[in-house]
């Protein structure tokens, strides 16, 4: 299983598709959550409007109704004070009261017990409709098995002192016949001119007409409508079984619920509002109010997936959308970025093929015009060029193989013309003499020489100016002409100026040679030298002390060289050197310099020269500490032991 | 009478005899729960849903008392075989000279609590209108009002607490397994303040019991002790068995148009087992304290709710 990252990193056109879509998905979570939220806002809004308009319709509705019973019941009251004196006419005032209000199932006027001597310890006219047989009946309720002045509509009013509504109850049928018949009973005290109670009068209403006309009102679908009275017992509610039996807060008994409870509470205190809950298991929205003063509240319960059903039907098609669209996004972007980079891709494998060798891997060159196209033309163009360049860097190089195959021969020329057999003279143990030269490049135009005649040590060390091939030339012309010229036992300033008039002579170049020439008399140990521009020898620990310093060779014409005489050099080590010495440079440019000479060559007694001349060649490569040497190296040390 | 006449005789004396037997075996057995179907009378639904009284060879009908015939009234008029009753109502039916027998006790404590509609110690509202039950039941509560000097005006009320839920008093009795949880239903909040529980105030006397006329009992002692083994029975089986045994009270809860629901009649019946487990001896007892008998004995005299102390000896069977 590839590592997805890897897989993505892989491909510039995966790469690209992605962070199109991605932008394309931020630009569609802002977008859609914006109108999303606001559209939830409007739609909430609406429904909130919605319910409020059917709730207050329908508490306009009820209040209507509860009015009229009022103003019925209190339209009556004043009959029953006024005729005290007789009370069998009450019974034709509760009568009276039905037959005008045709909204009242019943009406009752009680007194308190013992109330009037001659009727006993029960007096309670009660009118009702009876529906049954379509007429009205009038009784005398009050007896030993149904004591009124306990009820609650009876005591309510009593205790109270004013007017009330008593809760919803199921009506009672002293014939224990349960009707589940819903009503509710408006009550007033009675009272006498002195305002001393009398007792209660009573008007019932059926709520049952409540539920149908609420359940007939529905906002939405799956709305519904609930009452609840002061105990927050339902008398309306879609579900029957729940009528008078359960309250709002029965689901909190065993599981409490803040949010029901704190419902419950706010239509037990006749508030007005709206909350958001889960009601009878579902996510709802309960819209609420109070029904005029009897402290009895209306709510419309709409579940959230009604509200929000249109929306939320449109905010999943619309994810739905955006969701596919994005993924066809991904794969067309995906494919259209890969066929527009399949000539990029074509390229890179031509490219590998190229770079694996094969230059004449044939470019298919894309009529495009677009920066691809352009890559494509300039690789093609590339490719000619390279392999232009590779054939001419063929010939060069076949070129400098053979130039260096010359350049070897001419280094063996070169160092076949100077001594490289030591000891020198291994039949002279007076004689120490040890030499070195190290061309920087594969010829070099430092040379030295030596040879012993007729008991005399004639011995040179010179640097051509320049390098490479001329320089060589030049060194070996220079070689030649001491060689001849010191054999003619001459002294060294004899032979400087003789090889000065040679080399002046047809040099157009303006070559020139520094050039030390040294001359040992063997037997006496006398050194005479002639000092022609070069580097101050090291004698006997110290930079030779040259008087007179003549010219380079070549330069031009001079009558004659100047030369000195050391007495006796017997036991003393002269070091001859070329500037490749005190000039090496390292990888920063600094030179070894000439105190460092002057330290190599202390404490050097106990050597002899070859190991003085390893010595200064080690602490050279030491210095150069991997740098090219940036000069010829020539070292040429000798000492003439007493024996 | 030759022998052929004295057999004959005989005969039809045995078959008299044997016919007046069976039918003594047949006697429908009434019992009547002192109030409405509901989860007070639980243990009772069961014996006779599971058979435990059929089991014990009783015929047994629960007949629900009515607001004309109360259950202490279906005792008196011999309606009834036997009745749930409280201590209570039990001592001052037995002063009215109708003897009682308890058959099984099954309330080994007092249920009876003072709510304050206000977050107001009950104790502290001197004269305050206190609702009582209309059929009674509340004994206790007078005593304990005369006792610590509350003077309490006491007003009946039938059946629901509106009365209390509208302010027209400002306190109510109601039994800790019905209207307390009744007045939770409604919203109310109970508070550290707003209950008194007479059993946590030196008024542990037991309640509901079931019970006979002395004179019946006599007579069917067997009958008497099947009763109230089956009950017992019936009893233990619902504090085994609390969800089947609430369906069993739904099924007469409907039958019986009663107002509540299951959820009620499932904490009903929760601290209705609660309230049979005897503090001391954490365990259902079933049976009468003679220590409680006294104690209300005394109470209810002290306050002229009897003529005469009734012993405990007065109330148990031999």
């Amino acid at each position: 299983m590839k590592n997805p990252i890897t897989y993505i990193r892989q491909s510039l056109s995966r790469r690209l598709s992605l962070i199109v879509v991605l932008i394309a998905t931020i630009i569609f979570v802002a977008a859609l959550g914006f109108l999303f939220v606001e559209s939830r806002k409007a739609v909430r809004q609406e429904a909130m409007d919605r319910a409020t308009a059917v709730l207050d319709n329908t508490v306009l509705r009820v209040n209507s109704l509860l009015d009229r019973v009022v103003i019925a019941t209190d339209n009556f009251e004043w009959l029953p004070v006024r005729h005290l004196n007789t009370p069998d006419s009450i019974f034709t005032y509760t009568r009276r009261i039905i037959e005008c209000n045709p909204d009242l199932n019943g009406c009752s006027i009680s007194f308190e017990p013992d109330f009037f001597k001659e009727k006993g310890r029960y007096f309670s006219a009660y009118s009702y409709n009876n529906l049954e047989e379509g007429i009205i009946e009038t009784e005398q309720e009050g007896n030993a098995q149904y004591e009124y002045f306990y009820m609650d509509w009876y005591q309510l009013a009593k205790l109270l002192d004013y007017p009330v509504w008593t809760e919803p109850f199921a009506d009672y049928n002293p014939e224990a016949v349960y009707t589940q018949e819903i009503i509710a009973s408006y009550c007033k005290p009675l009272k006498d001119p002195d305002g001393k109670y009398m007792g209660t009068i009573s008007s019932d209403i059926s709520l049952e007409w409540l539920s149908k006309m609420v359940s007939s009102v529905k906002p939405y679908p799956n709305s519904y409508s609930i009452m609840i009275g002061q105990s927050g017992t339902f008398f309306v509610h879609p579900d029957s079984t729940k009528l008078l039996n359960e309250t709002i807060f029965t689901p909190t008994l065993e599981h409490p619920d803040t949010a029901l409870t704190a419902l419950g509470h706010a239509m037990q205190h006749g508030e007005t509002g709206m909350r958001q809950l889960v009601f009878e298991g579902h996510e709802s929205y309960v819209f609420y109010k109070p029904l005029g003063s009897t402290g009895w509240s209306v709510a419309i319960v709409c579940p959230e997936s009604d509200i929000f059903g249109g929306y939320n039907r449109l905010y999943n098609i619309v994810i739905a959308i955006v969701v596919i669209g994005l993924i066809v996004m991904l794969f067309v972007f995906g494919r259209i970025i890969h066929r527009e980079l399949q000539p990029l891709h074509t390229l890179a494998q031509q490219a590998e093929t190229i770079a694996s060798g094969e230059f004449h891997q044939e470019i298919h060159i894309d009529k495009r015009i677009d920066e691809i196209g352009k890559l494509n033309q300039s690789f093609s163009n590339m490719q000619h060029s390279l392999v232009e360049y590779i054939k001419e860097l063929k010939q060069t190089t076949a070129m400098k193989a053979s130039i260096e195959s010359e350049l070897k021969v001419a280094s063996d020329i070169q160092m076949g013309m100077i001594p490289r057999v030591f000891p020198p003279f291994p039949d002279r143990q007076d004689i120490d003499l040890y030499a070195s030269m190290t061309p920087a490049k594969e010829v070099g135009g430092d040379l030295y020489d030596y040879f012993v005649q007729d008991e005399r040590l004639y011995f040179c060390v010179g640097d051509v100016s320049g390098k490479g091939i001329p320089a060589s030339m030049f060194m070996a012309i220079t070689c030649n002409l001491f060689r001849m010229i010191a054999q003619q036992n001459r002294a060294p300033w004899e032979i400087a100026t003789q090889m000065n008039t040679f080399l002046t002579r047809d040099n157009e170049q303006s070559m020139f040679v520094t050039m030390f020439i040294g001359m040992i008399d063997l037997r006496k140990g006398i050194l005479e030298f002639c000092n022609c521009g070069h580097n101050a020898p090291i004698f006997d620990g110290k930079f030779l002390e040259i008087n007179d310093t003549n010219q380079p060779l070549g330069l031009w014409d001079c009558k004659a060289f100047k030369g000195q005489v050391i007495e006796d050099i017997r036991d003393k080590k002269l070091l001859i050197y070329t500037d490749g010495l005190n000039e090496a440079e390292n990888m920063q440019k600094e030179r070894l310099g000439d105190e460092r000479l002057i330290e190599l060559m202390a404490d050097t007694a106990h050597l002899d020269s070859e190991q003085i001349i390893n010595k200064f060649k080690d602490a050279v490569s030491l210095h150069r500490a991997g740098a090219e040497p940036n000069d010829d190296l020539t070292l040429l040390c000798l000492s003439l032991k007493t024996l | 009478m030759n022998i052929k006449g004295k057999i004959l005789v005989l005969s039809v004396a045995l078959i008299y005899g044997l016919s007046v037997a069976a039918q003594k075996v047949n006697e429908k057995f009434i019992f009547t729960p002192q109030w409405t179907a509901h989860a007070q009378f639980a243990g009772y639904y069961v014996a006779q849903e599971k058979g435990f009284y059929k089991q014990a060879g009783l015929d047994v009908e629960i007949v629900h008392p009515s607001v004309s015939q109360t259950a202490m009234n279906r005792l008196k008029n011999r309606e009834s075989q036997a009745t749930t009753l409280q201590l209570c109502q039990a001592l001052e039916i037995v002063d009215n000279d109708i003897p009682l027998v308890n058959i099984l006790q099954t309330s080994m404590n007092n249920a009876t609590v003072i709510v304050s509609r206000r977050d107001k110690d009950p104790l502290k509202q001197v004269g305050a209108r206190v609702g009582m039950w209309q059929a009674g039941f509340s004994q206790v509560a007078m005593c304990m009002s005369h006792k610590e000097h509350l003077n309490y005006q006491w007003v009946r009320f039938t059946s629901n607490m509106d009365l209390f839920l509208k302010g027209a008093i400002d306190g109510t009795l109601a039994m800790s397994y019905n209207e307390y949880y009744q007045l939770l239903q409604m919203g109310f909040t109970f508070t550290e303040n707003n209950v008194y529980r007479f059993s946590d105030h030196g008024y542990n006397i037991q309640e509901d019991g079931v019970y006979m006329r002395r004179d019946y009992y006599e007579t069917h002692k067997t009958q008497a002790r099947k009763f109230a083994q089956a009950s017992r029975k019936g009893w233990e089986w619902a504090a085994s068995h609390p969800e089947e045994a609430v369906d069993i009270v739904m099924k007469y809860v409907r039958a019986n148009h009663i107002a509540t629901n299951r959820t009620l009649q499932k904490l009903m019946l929760k601290e209705v087992l609660r309230l049979q487990i005897d503090k001391k001896s954490n365990k259902r007892e079933f049976r009468l304290r003679p220590d409680m008998v006294k104690f209300a004995s005394q109470l209810m005299k002290e306050n002229h709710m009897l003529k005469k102390d009734v012993t405990y000896q007065q109330l148990i069977a031999d």
